[in-house]
């Protein structure tokens, strides 16, 4: 009697002690605990212009190690500034006091942090201190259009000639997507305009005059760059000796793929769809596929 | 424990019940019956399957409540009673189930220990020394470390009746203690039943169809159907009083006051050859 | 014959008039907490039944499911080359969804079953009767002692299937396809919040289920009808309800929660 007895509270003694030990596992380990640093702190003020997606407790790191959290995000009364308070390691309190404090985000998708670049000055910032150079957070448009943009090659570029091609679907195509050849930029679109006759999308291309020798039996097809980047022009050679000439329009198009049915042919056909992929990655030789959407 | 209990017996009837009605689901189990139950005596109840024996039982317990009538156990009416006054009542009442009941999580000694650990807060030695006197006395001192599913039935019927008896209650109920038993076993427990009213002064109440075992236990028998008390008084002279209840109960009689035939409508109907049917 | 027994003739109005019967049924059990008090080693070993033996199958079940998991994601993750992301979205799922949840139905199919069986089978053998006889509370005694046991054992069955489920990941992810160590748990200890996914994710819901999945199986054993064949209904009824239930009250708190 007394014997099961108190070998079911042992047992059920140790299993509770199990439990609270997996719980606590999971809380310490696992969780943002395990990376709020418990020591002391000091704070340090820092103005930005933009914060873009920063949110309070998020990481303030040095070379990439971390050194203390954002405590508070306020905005400067009054001002169009956002009013950043750093809890800083007192471990770390040599920080000079002209470094630049910037936000950065941890790969293309992740969270921003502040990351901290020593500047030259003999003086630290102490506690309560600001630190006075910052740079915003970049927004990922900005950093896209600088990447995609118009204003990439084509811009620095003197004259351009204009072509015209007529698509069934642009697809997200807009005014200053890029027109490239064998990748490299060559070109930005000028407009994107309904024909309303044809009821298809007849997009004017800006050339840069350099690239005048393209034949005219040459593709021009809208592809996405990357799964999530823009849309753009490319334009694939073709064997005609006579060049494109400015104001002539591109009879062979073919037209934009939708997210939708690539991630949908992708998922759905897995490894067997890259065949496909690749067949429709070549220009159509009619327009007539490319009226398929 | 029972001693407030019995403080109040100079009456000669320890359970005394007047027009107790019951129906259930629609269908009439007691009609105003009365019954006196007396003290120190045993008692058996009997009666055709059905007829609300156990039900019975459970009303003087407060187990089931009747829709009308009362039930004075020692003076006291069921029926009004709270439920820490019935507690406190079946404290001093031993309950002997039909299929015994144990607990099967427990071996034989701590089913016999469950009501003295459940109510009072004696020491170990002395649980252990109540429990393998009630053991002793129903002949199953060794089989203390057994668990319920080890046992036949007329053994598990006799640690029930050995955990009814801890408390030394002032009155048992066997509901249908002869079931099942072979004639070793029921001779053991018609020992028992007789051993414990005799030497304890227990109360009992038996309810129970076997007419031999009654003969040799009962002081008196209840003859109950259709709801009321058809027949009572010693189980000798019962069985000769003549009454047609007795007769087909005594007589094993197929037919009789309790019908054969379970009501029903008329048969030559029901096959498909009366008038009406078509 | 069973006075709980519901009177409707169609399945909504049978079904309203059983979750009418199980609250009731609560209330009875919150009442009678107090006097189960003096029962406490009984529900420590109850604890040992519901709990501690589910512990194997949740634990097997947790690395099993974690392993699965990671397999899935980095499969599925490797297309963006976010394979090394796979950790964390492990642990969000398993601490916010798969955990709770997956639990709370082993619990159900293991201990929930159990309890209504063993009640089922205490009625129609009368042991409940006995008790009653021998003055001694069923529903303090019998009923109260495991609902409470349930409602302790989850949380603590959850946290174990949920760590074993990130041990899991872990195994699959870094020993077997070479995802970063660093990077798997640093990635996790990023995102994972203590009072989101832990407090609100794993003990919040698994204590939710666990007061659901115990009280259906206490209250399917103690109104079942006490022959085996109700007993054997009675616990099919526990898995199929406490499984509807579970996931019904998913959507509920993960809807007011997060």
């Amino acid at each position: 009697m007394s014997q099961p007895r108190n070998s079911y509270a042992v047992g059920t003694g140790l299993f509770i002690v199990l439990g609270f030990a997996a719980l606590a596992y999971l809380a310490t380990q696992t969780t943002s605990v395990a990376n709020v640093h418990q020591g002391a702190s000091y704070t340090v003020d820092a103005h930005f212009a933009n914060i873009g997606q920063l949110k309070e407790r998020a990481p303030v790191k040095i070379a990439g190690v971390r050194i203390g959290q954002v405590q508070s995000i306020t905005l400067e009364p009054g001002r169009e500034v956002a009013d950043v308070k750093l809890a800083i390691d007192t471990h770390y309190d040599k920080i000079p006091q002209d470094s630049v404090a910037s936000i950065y985000t941890s790969g293309l998708l992740g969270d921003q942090y502040i990351g901290i670049r020593y500047g030259s000055s003999k003086k630290t910032v102490a506690d309560g201190g600001t630190l006075v150079l910052t740079q915003p957070a970049q927004q990922l448009e900005e950093m896209l259009g600088k990447f995609f943009g118009a204003g990439g090659v084509a811009d620095n570029l003197g004259g351009t000639y204009t072509v015209k091609a007529n698509f069934t679907n642009v697809g997200a195509l807009s005014v200053g997507a890029p027109v490239k050849m064998a990748g490299v930029p060559i070109g930005s679109v000028q407009s994107v305009i309904a024909d309303p006759v044809k009821l298809d999308a007849e997009v004017t291309l800006a050339i840069d005059k350099r690239y005048n020798a393209i034949p005219d039996d040459s593709a021009a097809a809208v592809f996405t760059s990357g799964l999530i980047g823009t849309q753009y022009v490319a334009i694939q050679p073709g064997g005609s000796p006579d060049a494109l000439k400015d104001g002539d329009e591109m009879v062979l198009t073919q037209s934009a793929m939708q997210l939708e049915d690539l991630i949908g042919k992708f998922l759905v056909n897995g490894s067997s769809g890259d065949k496909k992929d690749a067949g429709n990655g070549k220009p159509s030789e009619s327009p007539a596929p490319a009226g398929k959407h | 424990m029972t001693e407030p209990v019995r403080a109040t017996s100079d009456d000669s009837t320890l359970v005394r019940v007047r027009g107790l009605t019951t129906v259930l689901n629609g269908k009439t189990i007691f009609d105003r019956l009365d019954m006196d139950i007396p003290r120190g005596k045993i008692t058996a109840i009997m009666g055709p399957s059905g007829t609300g024996k156990t039900t019975l039982l459970k009303h003087m317990t407060g187990q089931m409540r009747a829709d009308a009538g009362e039930i004075l156990v020692n003076g006291k009416n069921v029926p009004d009673m709270s439920r820490e006054a019935l507690y406190k009542m079946r404290e001093g009442i031993g309950y002997l189930f039909q299929n015994s009941a144990l607990l099967t999580d427990f071996d034989v000694f701590e089913n016999v220990a469950f009501p003295l650990r459940q109510h009072t807060k004696l020491p170990e030695v002395l649980i252990r020394n109540l429990v393998l006197l009630k053991l002793q006395a129903v002949g199953l001192r060794g089989a203390a470390r057994l668990l319920p599913n080890e046992l036949s039935g007329g053994m598990a019927r006799r640690v029930a009746l050995a955990r009814a008896i801890v408390f030394d209650p002032m009155l048992i109920m066997y509901d249908e203690p002869f079931v099942g038993l072979d004639p070793v076993a029921l001779n053991q427990v018609l020992k028992l039943i007789r051993t414990l009213n005799q030497t304890l002064g227990i109360t009992s109440v038996l309810v129970a169809h076997e007419l031999d075992a009654i003969k040799q236990v009962a002081d008196h028998v209840f003859l109950i159907a259709n709801g009321k008390v058809v027949a009572q008084g010693d189980p000798k002279t019962i069985a000769n009083d003549g009454s047609a209840w007795t007769r087909q109960f005594f007589g094993g009689e197929a037919d009789g006051p309790v019908p054969f035939q379970y009501p029903a409508g008329d048969y030559a109907q029901a096959l498909g050859f009366g008038g009406a049917a078509k | 014959m069973n006075p709980r027994a519901p009177q409707g003739n169609n399945v909504v109005t049978q079904s309203l008039a059983q979750i009418g019967n199980c609250g009731l049924f609560l209330l009875t059990l919150l009442a009678a907490i107090p006097r189960s008090f003096r029962y406490v080693r009984e529900t420590i070993r109850q604890l040992w039944f519901v709990g501690a033996m589910s512990l194997t199958i949740i634990m097997v079940c947790g690395l099993f499911v974690g392993m699965v998991l990671m397999l899935q994601l980095y499969h599925v993750l490797s297309i963006f080359g976010g394979t090394s992301a796979s950790g964390m979205v492990v642990a969000l799922s398993v601490y916010r969804e798969l955990g709770p949840v997956v639990t709370a139905l082993l619990f159900a199919g293991r201990a929930g079953t159990s309890i209504t069986a063993e009640i089922g089978l205490m009625r129609a053998t009368d042991q409940i009767d006995a008790m009653e006889m021998m003055a001694v509370d069923p529903i303090a005694y019998v009923a109260t002692p495991r609902f409470l046991a349930g409602l302790i054992a989850m949380p603590l069955l959850c946290c174990v299937f949920c760590a074993m489920a990130i041990f899991g990941g872990h195994l699959i992810g870094v020993s077997w396809l070479g995802i970063d160590n660093g990077t798997f748990w640093s990635n996790m200890t990023a995102v994972v919040e203590v009072h989101t996914d832990i407090v609100n994710g794993v003990l919040f819901k698994s204590l939710a289920f666990g007061a659901v999945v115990s009280l259906i199986a206490v209250y399917q054993g103690f109104t079942t009808p006490p022959t085996s064949e109700g007993v054997a209904y009675a616990t099919t009824r526990t898995v199929v309800a406490s499984s509807i239930a579970i996931l019904a009250l998913d959507f509920v708190l993960t809807a007011f929660l997060m």
